[in-house]
């Protein structure tokens, strides 16, 4: 019985042709990261390369052009003893310290992938090499579990948004780190109210005990703060809310006349707010609350082209769309009746051009729900209003997207273990190959939107590479946790209790 | 043991049952109208402001119903209805007290600015609900004295109207004996967890005072990121503040006075100031620390030091009094 492989968590195309090289995408599922020649779907390079401990085969998977499937993996489902030590990407027998990959970014210049490993709540900072292969640059393990990643405008900074409301920037390229050395405890005052007798001395050495206590204080509160948050390496507390956060945006919009591009944050939380905050290094500086959500919010999205437009999605059925920098709700676009208690999972810009002779570009909006094998699209209209262009159905559960061209070929993931509008209830059988990708596209026809949903040679070569295996037999408990990696938005709803 | 404890609850009930009705009733004279007493609302001094709770709160500052809590100062253009459907006020709300316990800076400020509203924000349900009763009565009172000066004006000849003796020995703040300005209607007070929602009620610039009176300390270093002060929520507090306006703290732990000038950026973590003049950037540069001599000026500071319940308990004990403000400075140019 062919065995179920990892579904694509997170998907992304690597723009390289300003380099004068072909583009790439990027892929995660389970532990692993994958690259493909975004043109033909061929296998490039897997991060963490797989190692054959007994067959005595030395040659890495990306060279064997005819078996690309990885050697099954056992796959780990503890969380590792020790979070904080520095591990090396995989051990010999091929575990490795996290089981999946949520997220993946890579930098506008097409050079940098950003990966965040889940259980060992690592950012992983990798070069693309020409050929595809992933260099491991730096690792950073965070202190709190990182929901959303985002890199500044200007692709040097990675910010972190984390599970305790906080976002702290990172540098893209780590550099020499300097700890902050903890000052030496003061020597405390030695004479006591028994040896000093005058009312000026007693006064002094008053003040003389207030210092050395503060200055202890000081330095255990340091101290304990560190036992948790050492980090080693640079890293900034720049905003916080009290409350999970779900998503990070960095954004440029340009400035008045003269002046430079100003920068914001925006970001979102499981409160149902919004905030808009200036970019770095002016954080603190709070310029908009876009307040409207009546449940958590799970995803927001600047479209690339139209920056000053914010659409959002979260628990409450229906998408919003915001001019962000006034703070104001443009439009409110309920989902649709049947699917109110969806959660929105992915809000993906996605542009195309026209057919050749007609100007301009299609500008559309998908959105995923979670654990549903629907993707609702929308054209965004030159007024920034949303238009619902009707929902594609795909054959298994959405999962990421990646815009592959300017011709309207979209790549989807899609989950193969579970059934078609389930979390959690598992397929029967896994076929072979399993449809780890479909290939969507769009195009305009009779003055509408029309779209084809099937395999090309792209996504028929991706998918009969295959991914990593589950094992075959797995216990509820186990099959649980695999649901939650890729399904944990339904968590994050507010539970009523008395106070 | 057990039964004990029911008839307790049993009694506060009945009480807060009472209380409630005479609120509802509104109206009976100067002599019967009765303050409530606290040993009948009090609840453990802490709240955990990361967990959900049953919270009420409005979808946006312009979805608030504030008509309910100040009537005196209902739009009285019947029209002019918010996002939520409820009627207007004729101004904003101004103040703000986080964390307003029992409602003891409250009362004091009122007729020290009768025509700012003002609301206590409270996390605790009972403590919240005595606030209300305490607010409801007051205001009753009142009307009361209102009724008998008035009487007493067109009536000259009745004699000695005895002003309304004071029976309650648990009500140490706010008068029910006199007329005071603003007759406690520009207060009130709200269950909600600001360090949360606070952007739900109050606008871009909204508040001209935010009041921080003796806070939780959370002594426990894990414990410290449920304080109320840190530059995260600084910068919350900038956001609805207006420039000029003021952020009161004040706390009887030394330790949580360092802590506050630190999240200010006013003291580093060595205890050592951070003079005026330095360039340390972040949330400084949205706040500016008053002299002591500012702070002798304000009558605000005058109040929140020596008539709220917790200060007046420090006091007691001879503890220390620790008072940080801050001015809410512009905020800074765009880097050019």
């Amino acid at each position: 019985m062919a065995s179920f492989q990892h579904p694509f968590q997170s998907l992304k195309l690597v723009k390289r042709h300003s380099q004068g090289l072909p583009n790439v995408l990027v892929a995660s599922a389970g532990s692993y990261i994958y690259s493909y020649g975004a043109e033909s779907g061929q296998r490039l390079a897997v991060w963490p390369q797989q190692v054959e401990t007994s067959r005595g085969s030395t040659s890495a998977p990306t060279s064997t052009s005819d078996d690309q499937a990885p050697p099954e993996k056992r796959i780990r489902l503890s969380s590792p003893e020790n979070d904080s030590e520095q591990k090396p990407a995989a051990t010999t027998d091929g575990s490795t310290a996290w089981t999946n990959i949520p997220i993946v970014l890579v930098t506008s210049d097409g050079k940098h992938v950003v990966a965040l490993t889940a259980e060992d709540k690592c950012i992983r900072v990798f070069s693309l090499t020409e050929d595809g292969h992933f260099k491991e640059l730096s690792s950073r393990n965070m202190a709190k579990k990182p929901c959303a990643l985002d890199l500044t405008p200007d692709g040097q900074t990675i910010l972190c948004a984390d599970k305790f409301g906080d976002v702290y920037s990172l540098p893209l390229i780590p550099g020499e780190y300097v700890k902050p050395k903890i000052q030496a405890k003061k020597p405390k005052p030695v004479a006591t109210t028994l040896t000093v007798h005058s009312k000026r001395n007693l006064r002094s050495l008053e003040q003389q005990h207030m210092h050395a206590e503060r200055a202890e204080k000081a330095a255990r509160a340091q101290e304990e703060g560190e036992e948790k948050t050492a980090l080693n390496f640079e890293h900034q507390l720049i905003l916080g809310h009290v409350s999970m956060l779900t998503d990070v945006i960095a954004v440029s919009l340009p400035g008045a006349v003269g002046s430079r591009p100003r920068n914001y944050i925006l970001t979102a939380d499981r409160d149902e707010h919004i905030r808009v905050s200036r970019g770095i290094p002016q954080a603190h500086v709070i310029e908009q609350q876009c307040l409207g959500h009546t449940s958590l919010i799970s995803k927001i999205c600047i479209p690339s082209w139209a920056p000053s437009v914010l659409i959002s999605g979260g628990g409450d059925g229906q998408l919003l769309v915001w001019n962000w920098s006034e703070g104001q709700l443009h439009q409110k676009m309920p989902l649709g009746d049947s699917i109110q208690d969806a959660i929105v999972s992915g809000i993906w810009d996605v542009s195309f051009d026209q057919p050749a002779g007609t100007a301009g570009s299609i500008n559309l909006i998908l959105v995923g729900l979670e654990g549903t094998p629907q993707l609702l699209c929308y054209t965004l209209e030159s007024d920034n209003t949303l238009k619902s262009q009707g929902v594609v159905q795909l054959s298994g559960n959405v999962l990421d997207i990646a815009c592959i061209d300017s011709q309207g070929s979209v790549v989807i993931s899609l989950d193969t273990i579970r059934e078609s509008g389930s979390t959690d209830m598992w397929k029967e059988n896994a076929v072979s190959p399993q449809t780890l990708t479909e290939c969507l596209q769009f195009s305009i026809a009779d003055g509408g939107l029309k779209w084809t949903v099937g395999d090309d040679t792209r996504t028929a070569s991706i998918n009969a590479g295959g991914t990593s295996s589950l094992p075959v037999t797995l216990d509820a408990k186990q099959k649980k946790t695999i649901n939650d990696t890729l399904y944990n938005l339904g968590n994050l709803r507010k539970r009523t209790f008395d106070d | 043991m057990t039964t004990q404890v029911a008839g307790k609850r049993h009694h506060r009930e009945e009480y807060r049952r009472k209380i409630q009705e005479q609120a509802e009733r509104g109206d009976g004279d100067a002599s019967n109208v009765k303050m409530p007493q606290k040993r009948f609302f009090r609840q453990r001094a802490h709240a955990n402001v990361f967990s959900d709770h049953n919270l009420d709160y409005p979808i946006s500052p312009a979805h608030m119903d504030w008509a309910s809590h100040y009537p005196a100062f209902v739009d009285p253009d019947p029209s002019k209805i918010n996002l939520g459907g409820t009627r207007k006020l004729t101004k904003d709300v101004e103040v703000v007290d986080i964390g307003c316990g029992f409602g003891g800076l409250l009362v004091g400020l009122a007729p020290l600015l009768p025509d700012t509203l003002m609301v206590g924000m409270e996390i605790r349900v009972s403590v919240l609900e005595y606030v209300r009763s305490r607010i409801s009565a007051l205001r009753l009172k009142q009307q009361v004295l209102k009724k008998i000066a008035a009487e007493k004006s067109t009536n000259e000849a009745t004699p000695s109207d005895t002003p309304a003796a004071q029976e309650d020995e648990d009500d140490e703040v706010g008068s029910t004996t006199t007329i005071v300005p603003g007759n406690y209607e520009n207060i009130t007070g709200i269950r909600a967890n600001t360090m949360k929602f606070l952007p739900n009620f109050f606008g871009h610039h909204q508040l001209s005072k935010i009041f921080v009176c003796f806070p939780d300390p959370h002594f426990k270093a894990r414990k410290h990121k449920a304080r109320i002060i840190s530059e995260s929520l600084n910068a919350e507090y900038a956001y609805v503040l207006k420039p000029g306006g003021l952020m009161y703290t004040i706390t009887d732990v030394e330790e949580y006075h360092h802590w506050v000038l630190r999240h200010f950026k006013y003291e580093t973590v060595e205890g050592e100031n951070v003079a005026e003049d330095e360039p340390t950037g972040g949330i400084r540069d949205l706040w500016e620390l008053l002299s002591d001599e500012e702070l002798e000026a304000d009558p605000c500071v005058r109040v929140m030091k020596f008539e709220t319940e917790e200060s007046k308990k420090v006091t007691r004990n001879n503890g220390n009094k620790y008072v940080a403000v801050f001015r809410r400075k512009a905020d800074p140019e765009w880097p050019a």
